[in-house]
């Protein structure tokens, strides 16, 4: 009886050991936090740090993106929030947003969290009712993005100046 | 220990420990922490290392390290057959795993360590091991490849080398026309490799040909001797043969008297020579 229990512990122990590890390796965390943070998004108990979210809210209103987006990276360290990750993405594009040119660089970061925002929504829709942006929506933030990293001759158009960010 | 507690430990060891141990080798083998942000970098096992792992797995077998009959068999319940398949497949991973940590991530390099790899364990599947054997050559053959990948490569490679590591990692690389394309991890990396290997070694030293104590030993006895090389057996055979010429109790007898006698001879010897020099000096005189 008492072996048949050290069974049954072994084969559940060694069969739960062994879905840690294959989800370790699918999601590759970077550090022990977003080990945590995984295994709480999986078991349902994740939740991102309110007051570090409307902290950076409040800097990305005063246009301070690259201290937005810190302050919202440690609000979502295990990146889990596709509304945290949406204002991420937006944050890029609004640093990366310029009258003569687009910063490539910054547009593909945003796109990569935008994409990674899509992908955490359910169904993949995600609106965000925040009257101070104007796109309100993940597909519109990734158009725009896409848009702003296609090269076409709008590149050359001088009156791109007079163009308005969203 | 009554048989109870003994009967215990070994379904502990059988059930729980050994997988954990090697499930645990899975884990961190592909583990490597990056050199600049020092995250973790997880490299899931290549193709090569789970056709390695397969190698081992036969010389496991071949070298009576694993007794698959014993170990799966109908004469046990279902529950036992799983645990112990389950037991095996961690064996398997983490042999992969293991594999996976001494072997350089790409380039010029991981096909070269692969071949060695290779070799070895396909020329060994046609010599004679027992689990003894065996394990040892395991353990000097991924402690070679351990010291190659994490001491001499990480050190001739490393990016705050002096400027002569820096020239002979620079000329290497002209050398093999940038084919070497080897990854520079933190030191960190090492120490998960070194534990790693520990743990796999000593899982293997743990995990025991057949699940319960072998009754049968003679058949045992039998089979260790047909592993054995032939010089080997020839010894074998002559221990054998000795003291069934004189019985057993006979020869400790004959055994004591030889130590007694020696143990007299050096005495009277040393009585002797004093008599001896005793007598030279009354001749003196």
């Amino acid at each position: 009886m008492q072996h048949r229990l050290i069974q049954s512990v072994g084969i559940a122990w060694t069969i739960l050991y062994s879905i840690f590890i294959i989800w370790i390796y699918a999601t590759e965390p970077r550090t022990f936090k977003e080990v945590a943070a995984g295994a709480q998004a999986a078991t349902g108990t994740y939740e991102i740090d309110q007051g570090r979210f409307s902290a950076a809210l409040e800097m990305f209103h005063r246009e301070q993106f690259r201290a937005a987006r810190e302050e919202w990276q440690l609000a979502d360290p295990g990146m889990r929030d596709a509304r945290t990750q949406f204002y991420i993405a937006y944050a890029f594009y609004r640093e990366g947003w310029g009258r003569f040119y687009y910063d490539k660089d910054l547009f593909k970061q945003g796109l990569d969290v935008v994409n990674r925002a899509i992908n955490l929504a359910p169904e993949g829709t995600l609106v965000v009712d925040d009257p101070d942006l104007q796109m309100h929506t993940a597909a519109e933030l990734k158009a725009e993005l896409e848009k702003g990293l296609e090269p076409g001759l709008g590149d050359i158009n001088p009156f791109k100046v007079f163009r308005k960010r969203k | 220990m009554n048989t109870v507690q003994r009967s215990r430990n070994r379904a502990l060891l059988r059930f729980v420990l050994l997988p954990m141990i090697f499930l645990t080798v899975a884990l961190l083998g592909g583990l490597r922490i990056d050199v600049d942000t020092h995250a973790f970098i997880f490299i899931p096992p290549p193709l090569i290392t789970l056709i390695l792992s397969v190698l081992l797995m036969t010389l496991f077998i071949r070298g009576h390290a694993i007794e698959l009959r014993r170990w799966v068999t109908s004469e046990q319940s279902t529950l036992t057959n799983i645990s112990h398949v389950l037991t095996l497949l961690t064996l398997y991973f983490a042999s992969a795993q293991a594999l996976n940590s001494v072997l350089p991530e790409r380039g010029l390099l991981f096909w070269l360590f692969s071949f060695f790899f290779l070799w070895t364990l396909w020329n060994n599947q046609f010599s004679n091991f027992d689990a003894r054997r065996l394990l040892r050559s395991l353990a000097v053959l991924f402690g070679t490849a351990f010291f190659l990948k994490h001491m001499f490569l990480a050190s001739l490679f490393a990016p705050e080398g002096g400027w002569a590591k820096k020239v002979a990692g620079f000329l290497l690389e002209v050398g093999t026309l940038g084919t070497l394309d080897y990854q520079v991890f933190a030191p960190a990396t090492g120490y998960i490799s070194f534990f790693t290997l520990a743990l796999y070694v000593g899982g293997l030293i743990l995990l025991t040909p057949s699940p319960e104590p072998e009754e049968r030993s003679a058949l045992a006895l039998l089979r260790a001797y047909q592993n054995l090389p032939p010089l080997e057996r020839m010894t074998v055979r002559a221990s054998i043969m000795e003291p069934q010429t004189n019985q057993p109790a006979l020869a400790q007898e004959v055994s004591t008297e030889t130590e007694t006698i020696e143990i007299r001879g050096e005495v009277v010897e040393a009585e002797s020579e004093d008599t001896l020099a005793g007598e030279k000096e009354k001749g003196k005189r």
